[in-house]
């Protein structure tokens, strides 16, 4: 052990109050931070999940062609080149999209999906429906849906060519319940009667509220589509790849692709700003425990104005005198963010064992929280930068404090 | 300057505060401090013994002159190499005793050892006790140092100015927070032990019973020393 260490060591243990008073900073400081992001982020995190599960991590839709102007020369901006995009509505050939997609190794599955907009009966309630005509194998492999299903059998909707899935909420609006029958309206004005196989609850709100699952050769013949399918939804090995995968599929399969970042950005933008919020919030707490070090280790400089002195005159350097407070602040600032750590982790844990009831744009019956080792990787680096500025500050004061001014001072 | 003298300065010059309030402290004083002798510097408060100590003790630079460490210029080092030479050759004992209050007696004698960083922990802690043992403080050792009484306290202080085994001593008026008998007590362990080791010992005192019981008292006044007489 180094001699400043020692010493260090020493002034703390033997101001128990002040020391009380600079760990429970940090300690606070660490532990809420970690709880706040671990909440932000477990809400966000939900979402993703969820709309990956439900939705996929790549569309692929309308086909395009380029549309003929003017110019000869094509425009090198991504953008300009949307703009002069003509689309048709629907999957062109999507067996064979589907198998040149499959060779891409970030591709774990894909699943055709035929969509429409329709309007749903049951008793007096209606509601406008957001079909999904669905093939249930390949649909099962690629999406969340058999984990989603809170009630029911999803072997029942695979047997039962005319049953339907039916999200939770649009249930609740419908007043249907598995075994019951609902009424879909076609575009040709006849009512068709499904069973309810089972209900679906992905955690997205806008899903629950209007999607319902039916067989594909069912949903195209309610539609009347000309088509198989009017998109393709993929299960990406990596998901966070899905932009640049898109980009690729546009150009080869020269139909509209769109990754879920792009589906969801204002979302995810939302869960964004509110990270960043909780995250300045509660470093303002940590800022604050740095706040008190400074102001505990700057009164300890002055209560060992004699001690540095005759320090000093023992031959203990400018640096080793320095050394003792910077690493006062060091031990706080450690002892802090490991005890901040662990606090942390069991408060997250309580918070995640609240029940709420929410209904929004996620629902949900408990708080949310998402474990992720880099919470606690920050929360320590902002506490040991905040402490390292605090302990800085009076640590070269100490070091800068002459001797001889101290000892001609006493001697008056 | 004699050639054998442990620590000597010549033609030292200082001048302490600025402006209208400076102060010429010290004027061209000379000295020579050799092995196994005792000296006092006396004189009026203000005259500058403190401040010849300090300079002396490598606490302070000068404005003039040179201060020699075994006959080497050591005025001009950097700071850490003072420091060094503080810690190996250089033991001070102050009036205040100053002991870091947080440790025991044991524990204040050995934090100038650790610094020189030349023994492992046993062994500073046997030496702490032995040099506490010679003053006087064997049953002392894990008294924390506040609670000790002030002649203890000073006699701590003796023995933590002795723990690297220094040249020189150097004590700035060691007995002056002290009563006659703890004075008188204080004075002569130091002064024996310092003698028995061949080390030197410079002592700024008011006392002149103290002073009278050195080899060499050195008068100042003004700044000076106007007079240097040997009790040999």
């Amino acid at each position: 052990m180094t001699p400043p260490l020692y010493i260090a060591l020493r002034f703390l243990s033997h101001r128990k109050r002040a020391l009380l008073l600079s760990l429970s900073g940090v300690v606070f400081g660490v532990a809420f931070f970690i709880c706040m992001q671990a909440q932000t982020q477990g809400f966000a995190k939900y979402f993703i999940d969820s709309t990956l599960g439900s939705n996929g991590a790549l569309i692929i839709r309308s086909r395009f062609e380029p549309r003929q102007i003017g110019s000869l020369v094509p425009s090198k901006t991504s953008k300009a080149n949307v703009a002069h995009r003509q689309y048709f509505e629907g999957i062109t050939n999507a067996n064979e999209i589907m198998r040149v997609s499959r060779q891409f190794s970030n591709v774990v599955s894909c699943s055709p999906i035929l969509r429409g907009t329709l309007s749903a009966r049951s008793g007096f309630e209606n509601a406008t429906v957001d079909l999904y005509g669905i093939e249930p194998a390949l649909h099962l492999q690629t999406t969340d849906l058999a984990h989603q299903l809170i009630d029911g059998d999803v072997n029942d909707f695979r047997n039962k060519p005319n049953s339907v899935i039916v999200g939770s909420r649009l249930a609740e609006t419908l007043n249907v319940e598995v075994g019951d029958t609902v009424q879909l309206l076609s575009p040709g004005g006849q009512y068709r009667r499904f069973a309810v196989a089972a209900i679906a609850r992905s955690g997205v709100g806008s899903i629950d509220s209007t999607r319902m699952y039916c067989h594909a050769r069912v949903a195209q013949t309610l539609l009347h589509k000309p088509y198989a399918a009017s998109m393709i939804i993929y299960k990406l090995r990596d998901p966070d790849r899905a932009p640049a995968l898109a980009q690729y599929f546009e150009s080869l399969f020269q139909h509209d692709a769109a990754s879920w970042q792009e589906r969801e950005a204002s979302t995810l933008h939302l869960f964004l700003t509110l990270r960043l919020s909780a995250a300045i919030t509660v470093s303002l707490v940590i800022l604050l425990a740095g706040f008190g070090i400074f102001n505990v280790l700057t009164m300890t400089v002055l209560s060992k104005m004699k001690e540095i002195a005759i320090l000093r005159s023992m031959g203990y350097r400018r640096r080793d005198i320095s050394a003792i407070f910077l690493w006062q602040g060091g031990m706080i600032a450690a002892a802090g963010s490991l005890i901040g750590c662990i606090a942390g982790a069991l408060l997250s844990w309580g918070v995640s064992k609240i029940p709420i009831r929410l209904r929004g744009l996620l629902s949900t019956d408990y708080f949310v929280v998402a474990w992720d080792w880099r919470h606690y990787v920050w929360a320590i680096l902002l506490a040991m930068i905040s402490v390292f500025i605090a302990s800085y500050v009076p640590a070269r004061r100490a070091a800068e404090l002459l001797p001889v001014t101290t000892l001609r001072g006493s001697s008056l | 300057m004699k050639p054998d003298a442990f620590l000597s300065c010549q033609d030292i010059e200082r001048y302490l505060g600025e402006d209208e309030s400076r102060v010429h402290a010290l004027r061209g004083v000379s000295l020579d401090v050799e092995p196994g002798s005792v000296h006092a510097v006396v004189g009026p408060s203000g005259c500058g013994k403190s401040t010849l100590l300090y300079i002396l003790g490598l606490l302070d630079h000068p404005d003039g002159g040179s201060v020699m460490l075994e006959s080497e210029a050591v005025s001009h080092l950097p700071d850490d190499e003072l420091a060094r030479r503080r810690n190996e050759f250089i033991g001070f004992i102050f009036q205040f005793h100053f002991l870091m209050e947080d440790f025991t007696a044991q524990e204040n004698v050995m934090i100038p050892m650790r610094q020189l960083g030349q023994l492992p922990e046993t062994a500073m802690r046997d030496r702490a006790a032995e040099l506490l043992e010679s003053v006087g403080l064997s049953d002392k050792l894990q008294r924390a140092s506040r609670h000790l009484s002030g002649g203890e306290q000073q006699r701590v202080a003796i023995a933590r100015a002795l723990a690297n085994d220094p040249r020189v001593v150097l004590a700035d008026e060691p007995t002056g927070n002290l009563d006659t008998k703890n004075s008188q007590r204080a004075f002569e362990l130091l002064k024996s032990i310092v003698q028995q080791n061949q080390m030197a010992l410079l002592l700024v005192t008011h006392n002149p019973a103290i002073a009278e019981a050195c080899d060499w008292i050195h008068e100042m006044k003004d700044g000076r020393i106007v007079l240097t007489h040997s009790r040999r």
